[in-house]
């Protein structure tokens, strides 16, 4: 039987990790309202672009040079995946369902007799992807820090996988993130940036299709096509990074909130343990006194 | 006298929403004055001012912006920006200073840079459209 002491010292590391969680499980709300709220903030610009964009998708002859982002290149042999995770654990599931996904879609991938590469966002799925598939990764990005640095870093994620399109080394572009659905749940979606995803915002044109009446194009569709595209790429990424990062001070918050719950439960029951423990012992020296007199 | 409503969007937020007399946003092939009832339009931008007037021709805010697009209806015009400054919150030491680092670079995207940086610089020194 352990002694008094020992469950007291137990008692008192829960009580003190439970101080930690339900700190973490505090920061982590007060960074969801942020995020909500800077995921918000971009959404205007990011639904404007995608109506520009596919006002003018139906005139895209197909073409060479940056309206391959749109028409594709022909091939459908090299895929790169860009898995986004979160740069710090203690979240849950959030960065292993990630992982699992992506591990899922290049083994299906490579099953097909595709060529993959991957570029992990995150130190948790580079971690994870440095392991187990080590020479296919090209590039990784970590510590992008969305909610203080902003749209920066995700140019730098488009810049360098438009860079890499342009010289031929992939032909589809694939991002596995955590769609931010309410604060406690994230679901892992997977989402083709290159070429573009016509097919959903085509559904959207049929919609209102009295609005859509001829604008003047100044200088001309192609040249607007031309800066949209890449424009387009970022903000998806942009947006996808919001998401992922408002996904993850959800699910961090979720994470601790139970964390904090059970800690609760296990004092309770550790408590009791205790008070039985004393009581046995209290017992236990009475019967020693109690025999000792009788026997005299 | 009517209005237009204008909205200014930069990836990371709304920076300017409201009901406005005359904008002039810089198209890439020159500057498009917008009045209400405009046609429709849809331009891409070069950087520079995006100048904000009231009704009556006075000039509210002026912006700068590193290049985006605009979308004008009769009713209604909306400028997508890569960069949203407002030009009294621009320095001018610092940009000459980042213009004299660009320069030394060069590469492609340093260049582009330094003709953001230049277009930066000129919209301080410049105060046409400051009265129209």
């Amino acid at each position: 039987m352990p002694s008094l002491k020992d469950i007291k010292t137990q008692i008192n590391s829960v009580g003190s990790t439970k101080k930690i969680t339900s700190a973490m499980k505090m920061v982590a709300a007060s960074k969801l309202r942020r995020s909500q709220e800077k995921a918000e903030a971009a959404r205007p610009y990011s639904s404007r672009l995608e109506e520009m964009l596919s006002s003018l998708a139906s005139s895209a002859a197909s073409g060479e040079g940056i309206i391959k982002l749109l028409t594709g290149t022909g091939n459908d042999q090299n895929y790169i995946v860009v898995p986004v995770s979160a740069d710090r654990g203690l979240c849950g599931g959030f960065n292993s369902s990630i992982n699992r996904e992506t591990f899922k879609l290049v083994k299906s991938l490579e099953g097909n007799g595709k060529k993959v590469q991957l570029m992990p966002v995150g130190k948790k799925s580079r971690d994870f992807f440095n392991r187990v598939m080590k020479d296919q990764i090209i590039e990784s990005f970590v510590d992008l820090n969305v909610s203080s640095t902003g749209y920066e870093s995700a140019l730098n994620i488009s810049n360098k996988l438009q860079e890499l399109y342009f010289e031929g080394k992939f032909d589809k572009c694939i991002l596995v993130f955590n769609k931010f659905k309410s604060a406690i749940s994230q679901e892992v979606t997977q989402q083709q940036l290159i070429p573009l995803d016509v097919s959903n915002s085509e559904k959207e044109e049929e919609k209102d299709n009295s609005s859509n009446a001829i604008y003047d194009y100044e200088p001309d569709e192609e040249t607007i096509l031309k800066d949209l595209l890449p424009k387009n790429v970022s903000i998806q990424i942009f947006k996808v990074l919001l998401e992922s990062d408002a996904g993850e001070q959800g699910a961090r918050m979720a994470a601790m909130d139970n964390a904090t719950r059970n800690a609760g439960e296990m004092i309770d029951s550790l408590t009791l343990k205790y008070n039985r423990t004393r009581q046995a012992f209290i017992t236990k020296e009475l019967i020693e006194i109690i025999s000792g007199a009788e026997s005299i | 006298m009517a209005t237009i409503s204008f909205d200014l969007v930069s990836p990371e937020n709304l920076v300017f929403n409201d009901e406005v007399g005359t904008i002039i946003v810089p198209g890439k092939d020159g500057d498009l004055g917008i009045l209400p009832g405009h046609s429709k339009v849809m331009s891409s931008l070069r950087p520079g001012r995006v100048m904000v007037y009231s009704e009556d021709k006075n000039l509210i805010k002026s912006f700068f912006v590193s290049g985006g697009f605009a979308e004008i209806n009769p009713e209604k015009c909306i400028v997508l920006a890569e960069s949203v400054v407002e030009v009294n919150s621009l320095e001018k030491t610092s940009i000459e200073k980042e213009i004299q680092e660009l320069e030394n670079k060069d590469g492609k995207e340093s260049e582009e840079q330094l003709s953001v940086a230049k277009a930066k610089l000129e919209a301080i020194n410049v105060n046409y459209y400051d009265k129209i």
